[in-house]
């Protein structure tokens, strides 16, 4: 497709006719903190943001999802999806949004999660500050993104705004571009590759012989159940990850108790009882009943189990994990390090 | 994107079909044996041991095998223990009352691995009721299996499940049918211990398929007893159970390591299964 530039004085003017256009979503800032939100004004949107407190995944893949209303008539899905723009996604939630595009399409086309992906255009948009926990660089590093529709990179004095899709290509009638010169699309270039140099936190070998040495390293119960030893089984790693798609699903009446909905909530691994059954009489069984099993079940699944469906780990170093983990214990680079080295 | 499909154009896999309850009986104090028929005359089209997502709108979806053969067309039967929310609920309804299914679900039995071969069914409780599907697809198909040897295990004689199709083994040419209780009663004179007492009762190739399914702990003792028999593992079907959420592989719930229980099973090779820790 094509490359084009806009100056700094336009910018405000874009994202304002796209905003009149349709429901455009972007970081905000929330506290010292940033969202994926709606954006009311362009002087919301905060393209300098280091990483949003919940990944973008929910606009396709919200913490709670009706999948089918009933009354005492019957059921329907209300699966209603709006044509938006989802703006300023950086690459590496890029490359999570392309995992789950993948997981909820293949087998079972699940409906739900499609309906609001197909009906959104996604801009990527350079990282201009590196979050403290981020390891972006040195995860799957040969997967690039590949999902958006249009790649947007601050240089000075403007942004150049590469298109991918007709989807893409469609949001340069919203604002005063001109064709990008060589020179600003090196300028971006160098602009995206810089920020792969500030990662604080780095893996310290390749994906195969990392899925190798983590999968050998399962039966490893001592290293498990140390590592797993402060684990509050909260779900907080597994709540704010960009790839992690696990739901619970659970019907509920409105108070008139006749009429109400099956929602579909996000659910994690971690959590005690996400493997338990039931077997009768009070007995359950738990499959996954310690905590250094679901602590070593949420690695396997980032570091080996996808490998050969995604074509990468299923984990993009967005670090949301390490930050997130009161007991500072979720953060992979420490973890796959310290199985490298066992 | 980077896929093809787009979303109006496809099916909703969320969408349960309504289902009339034809036949309710309680077989157990907590279990109750259904037979449906699908509201809107298309029968359900099923390979035995597949599963399905049962629901009752406001209590939820639990998944259940399919308790009877697709061979047997029009109704198929699903039997149920009242031991939660939706199995709770479920198990009140009567006959002419209305359920909901998605389905059919996951893999069922490798039909084509027992063709032509002897086979073995060792159930245990209510692995009676997945298992029956294939019982009685076998017995309607006879001639296209060699030799069938049958093993129920049941904790006491009043839990035992389908009694009208049991008094019917028990007398029956077609299958070698051998049962036990863990605990008797006054009523009781077949034999009294656990599943792997009725082994020594009947000698089996180790050529024989072997179909296993029961509670957690009953895998460990008949997989010992296979063994001895020398019947290799890749010719031993497992069918598990999780707590399935969507049955459809996406929840996560019911993983086993990195296989979904309700796409890559709820039927699997043993030699598939038998190194995850998760398992059993």
């Amino acid at each position: 497709m094509t490359a084009s530039f806009i100056r700094s004085e336009d910018f405000a003017a874009f994202v304002t006719a796209m905003i009149e256009a349709g429901p455009v979503y972007g970081p905000v800032a929330k506290r010292s903190r940033f969202a994926f939100e709606r954006l009311e004004t362009p002087d919301e949107l905060r393209l300098d943001y280091d990483v949003s407190i919940l990944p973008p995944k929910k606009l396709f893949f919200p913490p709670a999802q009706d999948l089918l209303q009933f009354d005492g008539a019957g059921f329907r899905a209300p699966v209603e999806p709006t044509e938006k723009v989802l703006l300023g996604v950086h690459f590496y939630d890029v490359k999570a949004i392309d995992q789950t595009d993948l997981l909820f399409s293949e087998r079972n086309y699940d409906i739900n999660y499609m309906a609001h992906r197909e009906t959104t255009t996604i801009v990527a948009a350079n990282i201009q500050t590196v979050s403290s926990r981020a390891f972006f660089a040195s995860v799957g590093a040969d997967v690039q993104p590949t999902g958006h529709d249009a790649f947007l990179t601050a240089i000075a004095g403007g942004y150049v705004l590469e298109t991918l899709t007709e989807r893409g290509e469609a949001l340069l009638k919203y604002g005063a571009f001109q064709p990008a010169t060589d020179a600003q699309l090196k300028e971006a270039a160098e602009v995206n590759a810089a920020a792969l140099e500030r990662c604080p936190e780095m893996l310290e070998h390749g994906t195969e012989a990392i899925a190798a040495k983590v999968r050998a390293a399962f039966g490893d119960d001592e290293l498990w159940s140390a590592m797993a030893a402060d684990c509050f089984s909260c779900g907080t790693c597994n709540t704010v990850c960009p790839t992690c798609y696990c739901f619970d699903v659970q019907d509920t009446w409105n108070v008139d108790q006749t009429s109400g909905q099956r929602t579909r909530y996000w659910d994690g691994c971690l959590t005690e009882d996400f493997a338990k059954c039931s077997l009768g009489e009070g007995a359950t069984e738990n499959f996954r009943e310690e905590r250094a099993a679901r602590f070593r079940h949420r690695m396997m699944r980032k570091a080996t189990y996808l490998n050969e469906k995604l074509g990468g780990p299923a984990c993009v170093g967005c670090g949301r994990c390490s930050a997130g983990c009161t007991a500072d214990i979720a953060d992979p680079v420490r973890i796959i390090n310290q199985i490298m080295a066992s | 994107m980077n896929h093809q499909c787009h979303w109006t154009e496809v099916e909703n896999i969320f969408l349960p079909r309504e289902a009339t309850i034809v036949r309710s009986v309680q077989a157990t104090p907590t279990e109750t044996h259904f037979t449906l028929k699908m509201a809107d005359g298309q029968p359900m089209e099923y390979e035995p041991g597949q599963i399905v997502e049962l629901s009752l709108f406001g209590y939820g979806e639990i998944p259940i095998g399919i308790a009877s053969s697709p061979t047997r067309k029009s109704t198929f039967d699903l039997v149920v223990r009242s031991v939660g929310r939706v199995s709770g609920a479920v198990g009140k309804l009567d006959k002419g009352e209305s359920v909901y299914v998605r389905g059919p679900l996951g893999h069922g039995f490798d039909l084509t691995k027992l063709r032509g071969h002897d086979v073995l069914i060792v159930a245990g409780g209510i692995g009676l009721c997945p298992t029956r599907s294939l019982i009685q697809y076998i017995l309607d198909r006879r001639d296209e299996f060699k030799r069938f040897v049958l093993f129920y295990g049941a904790r006491e004689p009043g839990l035992q499940l389908f009694t009208d199709d049991l008094a019917k083994w028990r007398t029956a040419n077609d299958v070698e049918y051998y049962e036990t209780v863990d605990k008797s009663d006054p009523s009781w004179s077949g034999n009294v211990g656990v599943i792997t007492t009725l082994f020594p009762k009947v000698e089996l190739k180790p050529e024989t398929r072997a179909v296993i399914c029961g509670p957690p702990i009953f895998y460990r003792f008949v997989i010992r007893e296979l063994d001895m028999i020398g019947i290799p593992r890749e010719n031993v079907a497992v069918d598990l159970e999780r707590r399935m959420k969507c049955g459809v592989g996406k929840c996560g719930h019911c993983q086993i390591n990195d296989k979904y229980v309700c796409v890559d099973g709820p039927v699997f090779s043993f030699a598939d299964v038998q190194g995850l820790e998760e398992a059993f």
